[in-house]
Order: C-alpha cells, then sequence, then structure tokens
C-alpha cells in the first residue's frame, strides 16, 4: 500500500442557510480544499462523498454525483457512502483506500449536509415488530438525547461526574470555539450559563447536547509523489479505518443489551480507534489531539477512556486541570467540537479531518494545539458504524 | 351514539399479557443459551449464530442500570397524548442478561433511583384517534415486598 498525504482541506462555516442550496456550500468547501491544494478541478481522479440522510443527492444519497455534475463532470468514478454520522469517516477511507491501492493519484473526498430544524425524528415502519428503530423510538419512547443522558446519568453513578463537571465539558468547548471563524456558536459561556440552560433529558441541558446545523468540508488526497510536488506541508494519514459493532457493549443498539460485564462502552469505535493506533505503529500516548464526536459532553469523558487515552474515571480530573485545553496534556476538540458547530451528521467526518490539519499544519491561530504532530480524529454513526483516523504532519 | 374504546398493543409480539402477568417476548438459544429481545430467528452471537432458537418470556424483574427524563415532546412519527408530559425512560437489567430498555410508568419519575428493583407493566402510551388505548411495555418501581430471583 503506498503512503496516501492531504495536500489540501476546505469547509464552508457552520450554521443554518435556509437560502442556500447545498451544492453551492459544497461547491465552495471543494472550491477552497482545490485551492488549499493547488489541484485543478479535471485534476480529481476519483470522488469519495458521503451521502446526505437529510438533503440533496437527488433523494437518492448520489452527493457526490450531484457535486460532480453541479462542478462539471469529468468522467471520474463517484462513490457515495452511508454510514450514518459516521459518514465522513468512511468516505474519507474509501478516499484513502483509492490512493493507497494506487487506483487514484489524487482523490477529492467531500461531505455536506442541510439538517431539519428541531430535534431529529426518526425511520421506522410502524407495527413492525423487527424494525429495531421503530421499536426503540415510537415503542420505547428513547430519542437521541435520552440515550445520551441514561450514559452520563449512569457514569454519575459509576464515577461521582457532577453537573458542575458535564458543564465544564460545554464551557471549553465554547472557548476553544470563540477562536474558530467556522463555528456556528462562537460565544463563550460561564459555568452558570451552562448550568442554566433548560434540561432537555436529565441530566443534560441544552448547551450540553449538540445541535444541528448545515455545513460542508471537502479534502484532496494524493498519492505521496504526487504530494512531494504540491506541497510543503502534507499531512499524512497513517491509518483511516471503519469497523462495525459486536455484542456485549451494554448498549442497546436496539431495545435490548447482553450484559455481559455490565459497562457501557462503544465497541464499533473501540475497534476502529484500536486498529488505526497498531496500523500507525502509534500508542495512545503520542496522540498530541483529538477531534472526536462530542454530541455530548459525556462522550468527552468517556470516550478517551475507552481508546486508552486516560484510565477510566480520570477525565474530570484532566478536564478540571485544564488537559483538555489545547495547550493541555490531552487535547480534545480544539475546534469546539459538534457542541459548537452543531451536527451535519454526514460531513462531520470531514470536518474533523480539515481540523486536524490546519491543527499538523500549526495553521490553527489561538486555537493552535503547540507542536501538534500526531491526531487522532473520530466518528460513530447509526448502524453500529465507528471510524478512527490518524494524521500525522 | 355510543362508541365502546378498547386497549391495543402497539406491535404484536414483542409482549404478552400471561396468567401469570405481563411479560417480554424475547427468544433463546438452544445451543449457547444467549437471550434476545424482541424475538431473533438466529442467535446472533457470532461464534454460535444457530438457527436453533425457542421463544421464552422474559420478566418481569430486574434492576434499574440508569434512567432519564424526556422534557420535550419526540417528533412524530412519535405519538402522546395532549398535554405532554414529561415521562421516564430507563434501562433495566433482567436476571436472563438483558439490559432492556423501556418508558417507566407514570406517574412520578422523579423518584426513581439507579439500582432500584423494578417490576414489568403493559400500559397505555398514548390513545388513538377513537379513544383506544394503545399499550406499550414500561417499568415501574417494585413494590417492596416483591421477592426477586
Amino acid at each position: 500500500m503506498r503512503d496516501v498525504a492531504i495536500v489540501g482541506v476546505g469547509m464552508h462555516p457552520w450554521g443554518k442557510f435556509d437560502d442556500k442550496p447545498l451544492t453551492l456550500m459544497c461547491r465552495e468547501a471543494v472550491g477552497a480544499a482545490l485551492s488549499d491544494a493547488g489541484v485543478a478541478w479535471n485534476e480529481i481522479e476519483a470522488i469519495s462523498a458521503g451521502s446526505s440522510r437529510f438533503s440533496g443527492g437527488f433523494g437518492w444519497g448520489l452527493n457526490g454525483n450531484e457535486i460532480a455534475m453541479d462542478i462539471g463532470l469529468t468522467g471520474v468514478p463517484v462513490y457515495n457512502l452511508s454510514a450514518g454520522c459516521a459518514t465522513g469517516g468512511s468516505a474519507l477511507s474509501v478516499g484513502h483506500m483509492l490512493v493507497a491501492s494506487g487506483q487514484a493519484d489524487t482523490v477529492l473526498v467531500v461531505a455536506g449536509e442541510k439538517m431539519p430544524r428541531g430535534f431529529l425524528p426518526t425511520s421506522g415502519s410502524e407495527g413492525d415488530a423487527t424494525d429495531l428503530q421503530y421499536l426503540q423510538w415510537a415503542c420505547a419512547g428513547m430519542t437521541g438525547p435520552a440515550f445520551w443522558a441514561m450514559l452520563t446519568h449512569r457514569r454519575m453513578v459509576d464515577y461521582g461526574t457532577t453537573e458542575q463537571q458535564l458543564a465544564r465539558v460545554a464551557v471549553k468547548a465554547h472557548k476553544n470555539a470563540a477562536h474558530n471563524p467556522n463555528a456556528r456558536y462562537r460565544q463563550e459561556f460561564t459555568l452558570e450559563d451552562v448550568l442554566n440552560s433548560a434540561v432537555v433529558s436529565y441530566p443534560l441541558r441544552l448547551y450540553e447536547v449538540c445541535p444541528v446545523s448545515d455545513g460542508a468540508a471537502a479534502v484532496v488526497l494524493c498519492s505521496a509523489e504526487e504530494a512531494r510536488k504540491r506541497t510543503t506541508k502534507p499531512v499524512w494519514i497513517a491509518a483511516s479505518v471503519v469497523a462495525t459493532g459486536q455484542p456485549g457493549d451494554g448498549i442497546p443498539r436496539g431495545v435490548s443489551a447482553l450484559t455481559t460485564d455490565g459497562r457501557a462502552h462503544h465497541s464499533e469505535v473501540t475497534a476502529a480507534v484500536r486498529k488505526a493506533f497498531a496500523t500507525a505503529g502509534v500508542a495512545p500516548s503520542d496522540v498530541d489531539l483529538v477531534e472526536l464526536q462530542d454530541n455530548t459532553v459525556y462522550y468527552e469523558l468517556a470516550f478517551p477512556e475507552e481508546w486508552g487515552l486516560c484510565e477510566p474515571g480520570q477525565a474530570e480530573w484532566l478536564l478540571e486541570r485544564g488537559e483538555t485545553e489545547p495547550t493541555g496534556k490531552m487535547p480534545i476538540n480544539p475546534s469546539g467540537g459538534f457542541l459548537c458547530f452543531g451536527e451535519a451528521t454526514t460531513a462531520m467526518g470531514v470536518f474533523e479531518v480539515c481540523e486536524l490539519a490546519w491543527q499538523l499544519r500549526g495553521e490553527a491561530g489561538a486555537r493552535q494545539v503547540p507542536d501538534a504532530k500526531v491526531a487522532l480524529g473520530q466518528t460513530i454513526g447509526l448502524g453500529a458504524n465507528g471510524t478512527a483516523v490518524i494524521l500525522k504532519r | 351514539m355510543t362508541t365502546s374504546t378498547t386497549s391495543r398493543p402497539i406491535v404484536e409480539g414483542v409482549f404478552t399479557d400471561t396468567a401469570a402477568g405481563p411479560r417480554l417476548i424475547g427468544t433463546r438459544c438452544r445451543a449457547c443459551g444467549t437471550p434476545h429481545f424482541p424475538r431473533s430467528p438466529v442467535c446472533r452471537t457470532p461464534a454460535c449464530n444457530s438457527a436453533d432458537v425457542e421463544d421464552v418470556h422474559l420478566g418481569p424483574h430486574g434492576v434499574l442500570w440508569s434512567f432519564t427524563i424526556q422534557h420535550y415532546k419526540p417528533p412524530a412519527p412519535m405519538r402522546f397524548d395532549d398535554p405532554f408530559v414529561p415521562y421516564g425512560i430507563g434501562l433495566v437489567d433482567l436476571p436472563e442478561g438483558l439490559r432492556v430498555l423501556t418508558m417507566m410508568s407514570a406517574p412520578d419519575p422523579a423518584a426513581l433511583k439507579i439500582g432500584m428493583p423494578m417490576e414489568l407493566v403493559i400500559e397505555p402510551l398514548y390513545h388513538d384517534d377513537h379513544g383506544n388505548a394503545v399499550t406499550t411495555w414500561k417499568f415501574r418501581a417494585a413494590p417492596a415486598q416483591v421477592k426477586r430471583g
């Protein structure tokens, strides 16, 4: 397999853009990535795109084709990937494989999404006893925030996590986002602001749960040989991994889970992250920063422990000592994360890679992690999908 | 004109009212003993994957592993009676080896505590346009005198 470099990244700001078509948002993100890479549109040899859940793609998830038709068809292969909220990470992995395997020298990875307002509805076919989404939502009354809230509440019992500590994760996120021009919510919050926000699903409050946003991001991948011609600051993909879950997580993916060891964990993500570490030859202690999927503050505490970045129950201690800030020992989400961007579901894996590339190139301004050399990105999506990417400069 | 209202389950084959009380309907693998809820035509344990499974009744007793209070009305297609009343939703560990997702029985979700014994009930989720109760499975705090095991 060949080495693969990221030579260009581009992001449309995250927010609500009611009057702007998704195609235009994606065109701007692609344009920024091509310009950053110094690559012309007709030099792209393949496109790996995220299939949007809520927008565009002719209703068939053909977002890569839609983007190609919008900018101008060049006859290249287009792959549309669908993996729930892990879609962006999945698209990156396929783009990586296309270059690593030698099928293409220069590949565009792109994903964009425009989200409906408010709390997400679900699918599910009525009265179908085999439809796990229907059973979860319509029959058992579950919502996304309720699911995260149950995990969080259990953590409070197991580790003594306090509501103040949960709020502190959101305060830290907004402190970072204040320095990020692409973030949707850039105002700083005090602990009181977060604790005074409405309770959505106890113990989680409004500012502790990610909103939904519109957004689009793109990256250009090259073989090592091409990358050397294009840039003096390549960012190398040391591993890009997709995994799915296994029984025994203790977290119902339908309406029940095996209580094998009583713990709650996310095997699809753990498997992806552990394989990424092994593939990249990187130890958890080598990671300089992480962009992880903080649908809620809980994940910023639980995921680093599940991946071996810190010991179980240690996350709050690190948080309170500022170690998860950009200047700390274990910087998490210097971008501001999903909490401040809002989730444009299928685009988030590509969004993370843009931020990590800026960090590794030393171009992240006031949110820069000093001397960042190794970075980890992660997504988790419906259907027990998990992805992990390790980037190096 | 008079109308009579009845009650019906929101979904068939997932829970049932037996002579002994309410039960969830699942399967157990005859080869390796793994339980599944809802019913599964095969054992989903990767090392087993046997098609030799039998229907079993699960519950009614369990222990509350975690819960939350759902404060906002979830969007359609989920249905609730108006006016919307916040409800509890939790995960209950059954002695059969399953952690089950479940709504909490009304009316006081705030009285719940992680680790408390629970028992299964079948109760209305909402009333349809004709006033008929549409039921689902829920759990409630078990009375102290109930022996579990």
